[in-house]
């Protein structure tokens, strides 16, 4: 069964290019700054965010890199919520090919996928720059560059695996039920401020700190966090448990999506 | 090669009523009248519809509109999993039933040609080693670089034609003889379609032009009601079929 998935990846293979490409070519047609936004982007956003924080609301978290931190939480977040809402309305906005010619579905919140992925990794160049600046004094504290990077990779496949399951499973109930798309809206904006993207675990009451762990988003955020920020090596424990998300969340996502494909052609 | 073995569709027309809250509300209420209202609502596009294409043969389908011809292709071509039976198909198919499904406005016919291409399952290389000939096709070769949306329905048409009837394919599905564009290419895609129909490969081709379909098939299939009236020789076949329709008494069912 694997030898005819790969047959099959490696025949479309080629269309999943064209798909990103065309994605890529779309989104900065007619746009001065181009490619340059998904540079700048996060930027400002990491800035407009410190300033409302750090500023207006005089929000802390002691010891640290606050602007590093805010900006691994932003980046990592943006990626989650953007790629899985792509995802989710691919197979539905792709329904007149669906509904023409056979193209195996899976394709389209996977190629959603990478290409919000491609993205992630250019915003990774700005959040680099951002770290190399903290030697300069950026943020106060300086976040030294250290041999745990060389597990952020593999934090990063993580949370992509976590995100395509996601996208596949909501891309197959999103067929079925319109409705997903509003409530995932709604879901993501709740995800968001229960995922310590801008404030730290420790002003929470205890009760919701223990709850946090099962947040799968938040064991990603920290990892990375404790990485760059606190500069720490994550137990294998954390690392083995970022695999299991990454790799639960796509078995359940397939299994739900290969389960429903051939009846997507009567609701689309 | 195709076989086709004892294939059923069955569609539900109630679908589009079922996902609202009103009608979930009644469903809800009297469970009963839901499940007769589904039966009701069933629709079978093809029943128990059993045929084979030898590999080389050209295979006509007719019928009246909504016998399930459209249907039947879909199925053939992997589109719809059919509700019980089976289909199997040795070869590659190259479904030619709509032009210009893929295209995306926003990209130049350039972009589109490949796009395009990958969608209907070329390689890479194949579109490369066929770039000049698809463009050379389309007549279009001064508007490469201008995006799709720009282009008039006849342009559209005529690039789209031109990337669909590129393949040199193993089994070839065709929902009518497709001439688009002005009377010059109209002839010419004319001219090309009937070329690959008659290049000697498989070929299921729908139509309602019997003229068409005496010329070109072997063999031909009588769909109605999502039923086979009758398979065999083409022009006893096409006599039959057309004394029916114009004679406006309904086929027997089988």
């Amino acid at each position: 069964m694997i030898k005819k998935i790969l047959i099959n990846f490696k025949r479309y293979w080629f269309l999943m290019t064209q798909l990103i490409l065309r994605d890529f070519k779309v989104k900065y047609k007619r746009s001065v700054l181009g490619v340059i936004w998904s540079l700048l982007y996060p930027i400002l956003m990491m800035t407009v965010m410190a300033i409302v924080f750090s500023q207006m609301f005089r929000f802390k978290v002691e010891g640290i890199n606050y602007l590093v931190y805010l900006m691994t939480g932003i980046i990592m977040f943006n990626y989650f919520s953007e790629a899985s809402h792509a995802a989710m309305t691919s197979v539905v906005d792709n329904f007149l090919l669906i509904n023409k010619v056979y193209i195996p579905k899976y394709i389209f919140p996977l190629a959603k996928c990478i290409f919000v992925g491609i993205n992630f990794l250019l915003t990774l160049i700005p959040w680099l720059g951002v770290i190399a600046l903290s030697y300069a004094g950026l943020g106060e504290y300086t976040c030294h560059f250290n041999i745990n990077y060389l597990l952020l990779p593999y934090v990063f496949l993580c949370l992509f695996l976590f995100t395509v399951g996601v996208g596949l499973f909501l891309s197959c109930v999103s067929v079925f039920l319109r409705d997903v798309f509003y409530i995932y809206g709604i879901v993501t904006t709740i995800w968001n401020y229960l995922t310590p993207v801008f404030y730290s675990i420790e002003i929470l009451p205890t009760k919701l700190q223990y709850l946090m762990r099962f947040n799968p988003l938040y064991q990603f955020l920290n990892t990375t966090r404790t990485i760059v920020v606190y500069e720490q090596t994550p137990s294998l424990a954390t690392l083995g448990m970022l695999g299991f998300l990454g790799l639960a969340a796509v078995a359940i996502g397939s299994i739900v999506f290969k389960k429903n494909q051939d009846k997507f052609i009567y609701y689309v | 090669m195709i076989d086709i073995k004892n294939v059923s569709m069955k569609f539900n027309l109630g679908i589009e009523k079922e996902f609202s809250i009103k009608q979930a509300f009644v469903n809800f209420l009297s469970p009963k009248a839901r499940k007769t209202r589904k039966k009701k609502e069933e629709f079978w596009a093809l029943n128990d519809v059993s045929f084979h294409v030898d590999k080389g043969e050209v295979v006509g389908l007719i019928g009246s509109n909504g016998a399930g011809k459209s249907t039947l292709l879909k199925v053939v071509s992997g589109v719809m999993k059919p509700t019980k039976g089976k289909v199997q198909v040795n070869g590659v198919i190259s479904p030619m039933i709509e032009l210009g499904a893929g295209f995306d406005g926003n990209l130049t016919a350039r972009e589109n040609i490949y796009l395009n291409g990958a969608i209907l399952g070329y390689s890479k290389k194949f579109l490369q080693d066929k770039f000049e000939e698809i463009v050379e096709f389309s007549e279009l070769r001064e508007f490469l670089d201008v995006p799709v949306k720009n282009f008039s329905s006849g342009m559209t048409a005529k690039l789209a034609f031109s990337i669909a009837t590129i393949v040199n394919p193993e089994i070839l599905i065709v929902d009518e003889i497709l001439s688009v564009g002005d009377i010059k290419f109209q002839e010419k895609s004319k001219h090309k379609m009937m070329e690959l129909i008659k290049g000697g490969t498989t070929v299921l081709y729908v139509s309602h032009s019997l003229d068409s379909i005496r010329e070109l098939c072997d063999k031909v299939v009588w769909l109605e009601h999502g039923q086979i009236v009758d398979i065999g020789d083409t022009n006893r076949i096409c006599d039959e079929y057309f004394d029916k329709q114009m004679g406006n008494t309904k086929p027997k069912k089988k």
